[in-house]
């Protein structure tokens, strides 16, 4: 199975573009897709997802033009938005059964399905309660079962760990690992450590644009043996900063520890291992 | 002063920056060109008798005042009675409620911005006006005093008023708009309805808001005095009656008892009393947290999760095969037109039911199946807006044809609601074997559905239609002819007529959702 994005823009106007001349392939796995906001995540997943159109450009899955063939995709399609909401007087099993006949998928398994969903995402205590009655969090974990009613083969997520606890999202990710052997999951997140723990390949997006992509490995490769970290007086912050890539500060007292991304390390610096963080906020952040 | 001024200018931009906006002043700019009927027209609006005005300024410009101030205050209040509501859906009163603005304040900020809208609207008919002045007077001299007089002493104050009502409505009575608008329906009638039967200047100034009851006494005064004539006003709206004796005047104007003009300031002052009492019992948008926990207590108390919840194998779960058909989504549709607003308000649907078998034929056809109708208003107008208002409308958008089976199962869910609810007449109808009349009520109730489903998709709301069918329900209750949609009486070309109409609804709602679906 394989998704083929080409040359993909969406112009809004004139000046803006919400995605720019967006290429890359996805195969099996998990697609980390990382970027500040605006970077374009959101409109690439809504094209993937068939709900929004692209103003040039190719996606296709195995051959399958999904432009003009949306349907191909939506059978065997899980989409989570990153803003999505419910019909607040319908119950879990309701609000399931909808979502069920609008994937096209019914039988007589179906209602064992959604309770098996259900028990999955911890909501089968309050599955008969209206779900306008429902926390943040579990409305995100009902958006998270209705993704997978129709034995999806594409599953895209949009920032899916909001709202949920650190619990949750460590259930979340076990999930989508397991998922992952049997299909193509692209899955966004502002959180590096959500993706960083189980993606496959990640994808850095930044104002429409595709900035790098490859394994983890690939991506953390760019900014490997440039990572360091010091202590300075607090007073000297914002002249240091003005020199140096600053990633992360720690107040101690009146001192300040920093960890920096630089060619040329401030002597008395350490060298760290670089993670995907440092990668990411280096592309997204830096000029270079 | 310059925080209060931003909050009505901030809630002012936000309502008038919206397509739906758009096509109300289209629709507004319509209803004000109907104001003054072209020559060869088979109505008439106001009338002095057998006598109308000649279309000078003095005449257009207390026509159309008087018209606007009625017909706006009737449809006003359904366009502006949100705003408090929006605050809530936004979740921007909780911000609201945190800072120091006073519950007055606020609400008269509300007040403000809803008088501001409905004046935007009025600015329009006024313009609208002057143009048929332009289009329709033969030779007469333009005066702009003619034109703007009537409008600041009677429009103006009246929508003011209207506009404070709209917002104690919602105080008072909250989320449940049914009952907002058919307790604001009953009054509204039951004031024009006063007003028009009373004589005596002095105490019709102090009971009529709309203050259009000193110009019909006006002109019925200018007629007698100029023409010795003892003619009445006897309606305002739209007059379908033969036209063949119709005699013209010249009407120069009227003067304005200082008594009227003091009365106008006491409504305005009234509507800011109300806006003040009703201050007392704003519930500060802690509305939301009440229903929730009330509704959570109902059933279990608090909701109780697993401890150590089950994992989810893809591979464990039982199989599931496709099903494309669309029975399941007409169910849930049916279901959530069923939950929609108060289950106590599904007895009143019952009692118009058992009123369509009992009534008078006549009577049953003609007033009780269109108010029956209005009755499910707030059921049909977020037919195919509930998915955005509700943000689920990219799980619809990504469902699997979408087009071809969502949107035909929304419309028929409505349809069906519109046919069970007219059943009894149409039962009556089949027994006396009057086909023609329950074809006539099928098309009424697809029409009807269309127009909402329609209205709904093009507008990206729901009051338009809400306001329009409160419109057409109001000229139907009226025996406006050109309202009647539901075949009263059915003939063929009536019927036919409603048919292409809903075939041509159904297509343009096909057309824009489509484009919808893809344009997310």
């Amino acid at each position: 199975m394989t998704l083929v994005i080409q040359n993909l823009s969406k112009k809004y106007n004139k000046e803006k573009f919400g995605l720019r001349d967006y290429s890359l392939t996805i195969e099996k796995g998990i697609l980390g897709l990382l970027g500040p906001n605006g970077a374009g995540k959101s409109t690439l997943m809504k094209i993937i997802a068939t709900i929004s159109k692209p103003t040039s450009g190719i996606l296709s899955l195995d051959g399958h033009d999904l432009i003009h063939e949306p349907n191909y995709i939506r059978k065997m399609l899980g989409y989570l938005p990153q803003d999505f909401g419910v019909y607040p007087n319908l119950n879990a099993y309701e609000f399931l059964t909808y979502i069920a006949a609008m994937k096209g998928v019914g039988g007589p398994n179906l209602k064992s399905r959604i309770e098996m969903l259900l028990e999955g995402v911890n909501l089968i205590e309050a599955a008969k309660l209206p779900i306008g009655t429902y926390s943040g969090g579990m409305k995100q974990r009902i958006g998270i079962a209705q993704a997978l009613l129709n034995d999806p083969k594409v599953l895209i997520f949009d920032e899916p760990t909001v709202g949920l606890d650190p619990e949750e999202r460590v259930r979340f990710r076990n999930l989508i690992s397991d998922l992952a052997h049997d299909c193509i999951i692209i899955l966004s997140s502002h959180i590096v450590s959500d993706i960083e723990t189980i993606a496959d390949a990640v994808a850095i997006m930044k104002s429409g644009t595709l900035i790098t992509t490859g394994t983890q490995a690939d991506v953390i490769a760019q900014v490997d043996g440039k990572v360091f970290e010091t202590i300075i007086d607090s007073t000297e912050l914002e002249a240091f900063r003005a020199k140096q890539f600053v990633v992360n500060t720690i107040r101690q007292k009146d001192k300040v520890r920093l960890r920096y991304i630089s060619d040329q390390p401030v002597p008395s610096s350490t060298p760290f291992a670089a993670t995907l963080e440092d990668a990411y906020l280096f592309l997204t952040k830096s000029n270079n | 002063m310059n925080d209060f001024i931003a909050m009505i200018k901030g809630d002012y931009l936000q309502r008038t920056r919206s397509y739906a906006f758009l096509v109300t002043l289209a629709i507004s700019l319509y209803i004000a060109y109907t104001f003054v009927p072209a020559p060869d027209a088979n109505y008439t609006t106001v009338r002095i008798g057998n006598y109308i005005g000649d279309y000078n300024a003095a005449w257009i410009g207390h026509v159309t005042a008087i018209m606007t101030s009625v017909f706006l205050s009737l449809i006003g209040f359904f366009l502006v009675n949100n705003s408090v509501k929006k605050d809530i859906e936004t979740e921007v009163g909780m911000i609201i409620a945190t800072t120091r603005v006073s519950n007055f304040s606020y609400l008269m900020s509300k007040t403000l911005s809803n008088f501001l809208v409905l004046l935007s609207i009025t600015g329009i008919v006024f313009v609208m006006s002057i143009g048929i002045f332009f289009l329709r007077s033969r030779g007469f001299d333009f005066e702009f005093t003619s034109f703007l007089i009537p409008y600041l002493f009677v429009t103006v104050p009246s929508l003011f008023f209207i506009s404070s009502l709209a917002v104690v409505g919602e105080v008072l009575l909250g989320r449940r708009s049914v009952i907002q608008y058919i307790g604001f329906f009953f009054l509204f009638n039951v004031v024009i309805a006063n007003v028009q039967a009373r004589e005596g200047f002095e105490s019709l100034t102090w009971i009529d808001p709309f203050g259009v009851k000193v110009v019909t006494m006006g002109l019925e005064s200018y007629v007698k005095t100029n023409l010795g004539v003892d003619g009445r006003v006897t309606s305002m709206g739209f007059n379908f009656s033969p036209k063949d004796e119709v005699k013209v005047f010249v009407f120069n104007g009227m003067n304005w008892p200082l008594g009227f003009l003091m009365s106008r300031l006491v409504w305005i002052a009234f509507g800011i009393g109300l806006v003040w009492t009703s201050s007392k019992f704003f519930h500060r948008f802690d509305v939301r947290e009440k229903i929730r926990a009330v509704k959570k207590s109902k059933v279990t108390g608090e909701i109780v999760e697993h401890v150590s919840p089950k994992t989810i194998s893809l591979a464990a779960l039982p199989a599931i095969t496709a099903d494309y058909s669309i029975t399941a989504f007409i169910k849930t549709e049916l279901l959530m037109l069923y939950r929609k607003g108060l289950r106590w308000f599904w007895l009143v649907n019952a009692g118009g039911m058992i009123a369509l078998i009992f009534a008078p034929l006549e009577i049953a056809h003609q007033f009780i199946l269109p108010v029956l109708w209005f009755l499910q208003v707030g059921r049909w107008s977020d037919l195919t807006t509930k998915e955005k208002t509700n943000r689920i409308h990219h799980f619809t958008y990504a469902a699997y044809q979408p087009l071809r089976r969502l949107l035909p199962s929304q419309l028929l869910a409505g349809i069906i609601l519109a046919l069970v609810l007219a059943s009894p007449l149409c039962l009556r109808y089949a027994m006396a074997q009057e086909f023609l009349s329950i074809a006539g009520i099928m098309a009424g109730g697809i029409f009807i559905v269309l127009f909402a489903a329609c209205l709904g998709i093009i507008s990206g709301g729901k009051k338009l239609f809400e306001v329009l069918f409160f419109a057409i329900t109001y000229m139907n209750v009226n025996r406006v002819p050109v309202a009647d949609y539901f075949g009263f009486p059915s003939t063929a070309t009536s019927l036919l007529l409603v048919l292409a109409l809903s075939i041509l609804l159904a297509a343009l709602s096909w057309l824009v959702r489509s484009y919808e679906i893809r344009h997310s």
